[in-house]
């Protein structure tokens, strides 16, 4: 009998813990939204992040960009905005400025969903600051200024400069060419974004998929 | 010479008694579920993570388990007094010292060989490619611990393990602050203070020397002469360090 006893104490104080647990979690769920917008909102920035890293900038540069990350796909499962994703990515790319995606991915972002690509080519130019014979980020510097502000000429600028790095594709002075002859040319566009799709992370394909749909390209998924 | 050897290989069997592989097992098996975690979240940067994530523990891991267990290893000579069993015998106090601090380093450096071994391992395994690069970052970190064990070992030569762990952490975070400590030193300050942020720059051990984490990660090798100049650098500090270690600790009164 005392055996029973000790069970239903087991159990009672198990069910009690198990509710309380919900109780405290549904009272942290409002809590935890408003925090992790301010969370970002507060995000240290400048170089004195880089130093209290105490050496550890690359680890720490990865959780920020996975919390970039997250960011972005709480918001485009939510309302759509990401007002913090530049300041996300610049302190992404203060910790460790040769990580190049959070460049391009922050970039395409702003350019993209914010409709400010000229906050998306701060960025790049930041990017091609600290990392002068990457390719890439030239490369994408140009489709920015292609697909976002449709300066066409820096578009061939840029994919020239790219096609004078070492290890570009082939395709980066076929795009300079193209550019420089055919600016404004709907067809250069889905070739771009073709590539996006080919080549870019989920996030930014489905970009290129949306991009595609409204240039009216029929090849596309 | 002989005294050295024997004390550190007592240090090494009795650091090794506090459960090391214990840290090796749940480094490996904490590497392996970050790297099934995180990989799918970093957007194809998953190798980059886990590399760093990788690297970085290695790093912290080794330099708590020395501060931690550096901090009390004399002091449990002195507290258990098996320290007269030892001095009774042909060996002089700083020899003492200098085998525990192989010892100490020793063990350091086999425990971040093993954690780099196990990065090796996951990420080869995880994304098909061996990243050979790590291991320059490898031996600058194993020269960097020789200097934190240096550290210990001058701060446990006369002090308490509470504040030898306290005073050891302190100069490890400021040896990463020496270049902002001499920038502020020199923005307008008096000439003595200028004079004295540079002394104490001077003084603190330019940890920054040793850290190639971030360049490994993104594929670029540690040059022969920068492995040479930390080794240089390294060796050189830890020496002055242990010099006047030795010194203390052959004044020493023990209780």
């Amino acid at each position: 009998m005392r055996g029973w006893g000790g069970m239903v104490v087991a159990v009672v104080l198990a069910a009690a813990l198990i509710a309380l647990s919900g109780m405290v979690d549904r009272a942290d769920r409002a809590r935890r939204g408003a925090a992790a917008r301010e969370e970002l909102l507060y995000y240290p920035s400048g170089v004195w992040v880089r130093q209290a890293t105490l050496g550890y900038e690359t680890a720490a540069a990865d959780l920020a960009w996975l919390r970039g990350i997250q960011y972005y796909g709480e918001h485009r499962l939510s309302d759509q905005r990401y007002d913090m994703i530049g300041h996300v990515m610049n302190i992404v790319t203060d910790l460790d400025p040769r990580f190049t995606q959070p460049y391009v991915f922050g970039a395409f972002v702003m350019s993209q969903e914010l409709g400010q690509p000229q906050r998306g080519l701060e960025l790049m130019e930041k990017g091609m600051r600290a990392n002068p014979e990457d390719w890439k980020l030239a490369f994408e510097t140009g489709f920015l200024h292609y697909v976002g502000t449709h300066d066409h000429a820096a578009a061939a600028r840029y994919f020239a400069r790219a096609s004078a790095l070492p290890g570009h594709p082939e395709y980066a002075e076929r795009f300079a060419a193209f550019a420089a002859q055919r600016a404004g040319d709907r067809d250069m566009a889905i070739l771009l974004w073709k590539r996006v799709e080919a080549t870019g992370n989920k996030y930014m394909q489905e970009v290129a998929r949306r991009e595609l749909r409204r240039l009216g390209d029929g090849a596309e998924g | 010479m002989r005294g050295v050897v024997a004390i550190a290989q007592n240090t090494v069997r009795e650091v090794i008694r506090q459960r090391m592989v214990l840290v090796l097992a749940l480094f490996g098996v904490g590497l392996v579920a970050a790297s099934q975690v995180l990989s799918p979240l970093a957007l194809g940067e998953g190798r980059k993570v886990v590399t760093d994530f990788g690297l970085a523990g290695s790093s912290l891991l080794a330099t708590l388990l020395v501060v931690v267990l550096g901090s009390s290893l004399l002091h449990k000579e002195l507290e258990r007094r098996t320290i007269y069993a030892v001095m009774a015998k042909p060996i002089r106090r700083s020899e003492f010292l200098l085998g525990k601090f192989c010892g100490l380093w020793i063990t350091a450096a086999a425990l971040i060989a093993g954690m780099f071994a196990i990065v090796l391992g996951v990420v080869t395994v995880s994304y098909g490619e061996t990243p050979w690069l790590v291991l320059g970052a490898m031996a600058l970190t194993v020269l960097e611990l020789g200097v934190i064990t240096a550290i210990v070992v001058f701060f446990s030569s006369f002090t308490t393990p509470a504040l030898t762990a306290f005073f050891a952490a302190a100069t490890i975070v400021a040896g990463n602050f020496a270049d902002d400590l001499l920038y502020f030193g020199s923005q307008g300050a008096a000439p003595w203070v200028a004079r004295a942020t540079e002394a104490v720059y001077w003084m603190l051990p330019h940890l920054t020397v040793f850290n190639a984490r971030g360049a490994v990660v993104h594929g670029i090798a540690v040059a022969p002469e920068r492995l040479a100049f930390a080794a240089a650098y390294g060796l050189l500090y830890l020496m002055a360090l242990l010099i006047v270690a030795g010194a203390i600790f052959e004044r020493r009164e023990f209780r």
